[in-house]
């Protein structure tokens, strides 16, 4: 995760500079007050009945916060919410990886996480589809499924006993990720949703936003038979026949930069937001390579505190 | 009797500090403190499932590996380590994760006098960006005594030369309520008490209580310094 190396030229620091504190300010004030760090007292009004939850501790009758973050009350449970944790899996998470190693029966993968994660063999659908034991003939052909570097998106199945996780891929949706980019994102930005798959129509792009931080962003994918696959096969070694036409490819890199500027600015990242960003790119005639540039930049934080601005006064005077 | 010290500072003077946030991508956790010259790595990594034989298995167990900038490890590293053990023991809350390990690595990248209060500054550090629960913060100040029976605060390593006695001290950080928006209004510092102390050569017991109280002057600026790179956010952050 690279920061870009922006220079602003005096006008559009001080426009960014009220940006930003436009958002600071726009934010909900409770959360703003609430932040602690470690150490600090939290208030708390009947002493009592106080369900002391993560990162609270009770100490000398006070309730004292043990991590920094947000308090968060929900009736009765008081606890600690932190802000930048780091990626933390739960089972059933939508994961993109890389492949570094082919190790007996299994892949390792590299997501953004403190140990590599593994996909057997066994979880993994095989080519021609059929459910079936997979023999020594499959392990020696694992390398045509999946080879040193490729992406693959999978779900989160479990967890080993020394704490690594282990993965599945076995519906026709995960798989091998081609003809797209890899991006990665610190894990925070991405929160959980139910839907993590996303197919943009207008740019026949497909989007996969990673728990673990590493979004993908490629042309589209039909998920369909896999009976045409075998007779294919040979093809794909030596030439790809028909090539990602332009506009996709455009689309494909304005998406990403996109998500570039989301992350450099430390928004969270949500389908229509990037959809959004996009489209101010396209409308405004930002150059694709200008996106990473420091005018777009500030125009982003600009858009965002007035897109907040809205939301928050439509709810006002909605009530 | 204040005559300025090598660096021109007077003697109740920190070296200017700064710490980076999570430098290394692979650590749970990370922080690189410096104070002046001296700068030291810190890494955490856990908690991890299971602990050492000689371990108690219900409560978590903290692990540290010292790593000097040149040479082998030997006596005084391994002093160190058994050193800050003890010191983060005392500061984690032990019994939310029994039976498991949390790794702390360190690095020395400059040495400059006081290494060993800033390897406790920048473990603490690391063990906030990692997420890992604590009772509260330790700041650590190195104290010297010169022949004079003066107190100076955060020696450098020619001042160390001169010294007739070091004390390097770890203090718990003073507990502020989360609602109060006035700043400093009202110091709780009452019975705060000392974690850790380590000291070297012979002083008095007057000095000795003089170097506390100097000392704790000063880890309240520090544990100021270290509370708002903690509540740094992100401007998106809700």
């Amino acid at each position: 995760m690279r920061d870009l190396q922006l220079s602003l030229n005096q006008t559009q620091r001080v426009r960014l500079e009220a940006a930003l504190h436009e958002l600071q300010s726009l934010a909900p004030a409770a959360a703003a007050a609430a932040a602690v760090t470690v150490a600090d007292t939290i208030p708390v009004n009947d002493e009592d009945n106080i369900l002391k939850g993560h990162g609270t501790s009770d100490q000398d009758g006070e309730v004292v916060a043990t991590l920094c973050g947000v308090v968060e009350r929900v009736n009765k449970l008081v606890y600690v919410r932190t802000l930048r944790a780091r990626y933390k899996p739960e089972v059933g998470d939508i994961i993109v990886g890389r492949v570094i190693e082919i190790a007996p029966k299994r892949w390792r993968l590299e997501i953004n996480f403190s140990q590599d994660a593994v996909l057997m063999l066994s979880s993994m659908s095989l080519p021609d589809g059929i459910q079936r034991r997979r023999t020594a003939v499959d392990e020696l052909n694992m390398r045509s499924i999946f080879e040193e570097n490729d992406v693959i998106c999978a779900e989160v199945r479990g967890f080993q006993h020394d704490g690594s996780l282990h993965l599945q891929a076995r519906s026709q949706k995960y798989g091998k990720l081609e003809r797209g980019q890899l991006l990665i994102v610190p894990a925070y930005l991405v929160k959980r949703r139910k839907q993590h798959f996303h197919h943009l129509e207008r740019y026949d792009v497909d989007l996969i936003l990673g728990c673990n931080g590493f979004i993908w962003v490629g042309e589209h994918v039909v998920v369909g038979e896999n009976t045409d696959k075998t007779e294919v096969k040979p093809a794909l070694s030596t030439e790809v026949e028909n090539f990602t036409p332009l506009e996709t490819r455009k689309h494909i890199c304005r998406l990403a930069n996109a998500v570039r500027v989301l992350s450099a600015l430390g928004f969270t990242l949500t389908v229509e937001l990037i959809i959004e960003t996009a489209e101010a790119s396209v409308s405004s005639n930002v150059e694709i390579n200008a996106m990473l540039g420091a005018e777009f930049y500030v125009h982003t934080a600009e858009a965002e505190a007035k897109r907040r601005a809205d939301l928050l006064r439509k709810k006002s005077g909605a009530r | 009797m204040e005559e300025s010290r090598a660096d021109g500072r007077n003697p109740n003077q920190l070296r200017p500090f700064s710490c980076t946030r999570n430098p290394l991508d692979r650590a749970h956790g990370s922080a690189r403190w410096a104070q002046g010259d001296t700068i030291v790595l810190a890494a955490v990594y856990g908690p991890k499932p299971g602990t050492r034989k000689g371990e108690n298995p219900e409560k978590a167990s903290i692990e540290v590996v010292w790593k000097p900038m040149t040479g082998q490890i030997g006596k005084q590293e391994k002093e160190y380590e058994m050193t800050l053990k003890r010191t983060l023991q005392s500061i984690c809350l032990l019994t939310v994760h029994p039976n498991t390990t949390t790794s702390v690595i360190l690095q020395v990248v400059g040495d400059d006098g006081s290494l060993l209060p800033c390897a406790i500054n920048a473990s603490c550090a690391a063990l906030v960006f990692a997420g890992i629960p604590l009772k509260h913060l330790a700041v650590a100040i190195g104290c010297g005594v010169l022949e004079d029976g003066e107190v100076i605060l955060d020696t450098s390593k020619a001042e160390e030369k001169q010294l007739k006695s070091f004390a390097h001290l770890v203090f718990p950080n003073s507990r502020k309520s989360a609602s109060s928006k006035a700043p400093n209004q009202k110091e709780e510092d009452s019975e705060q008490g000392l974690i850790s102390s380590i000291t070297h050569g012979v002083m008095s017991e007057d000095d000795y209580f003089n170097c506390i109280e100097r000392g704790l002057a000063a880890s309240s600026r520090i544990s100021d310094f270290m509370r708002t790179t903690l509540q740094k956010q992100a401007p998106g952050d809700a």
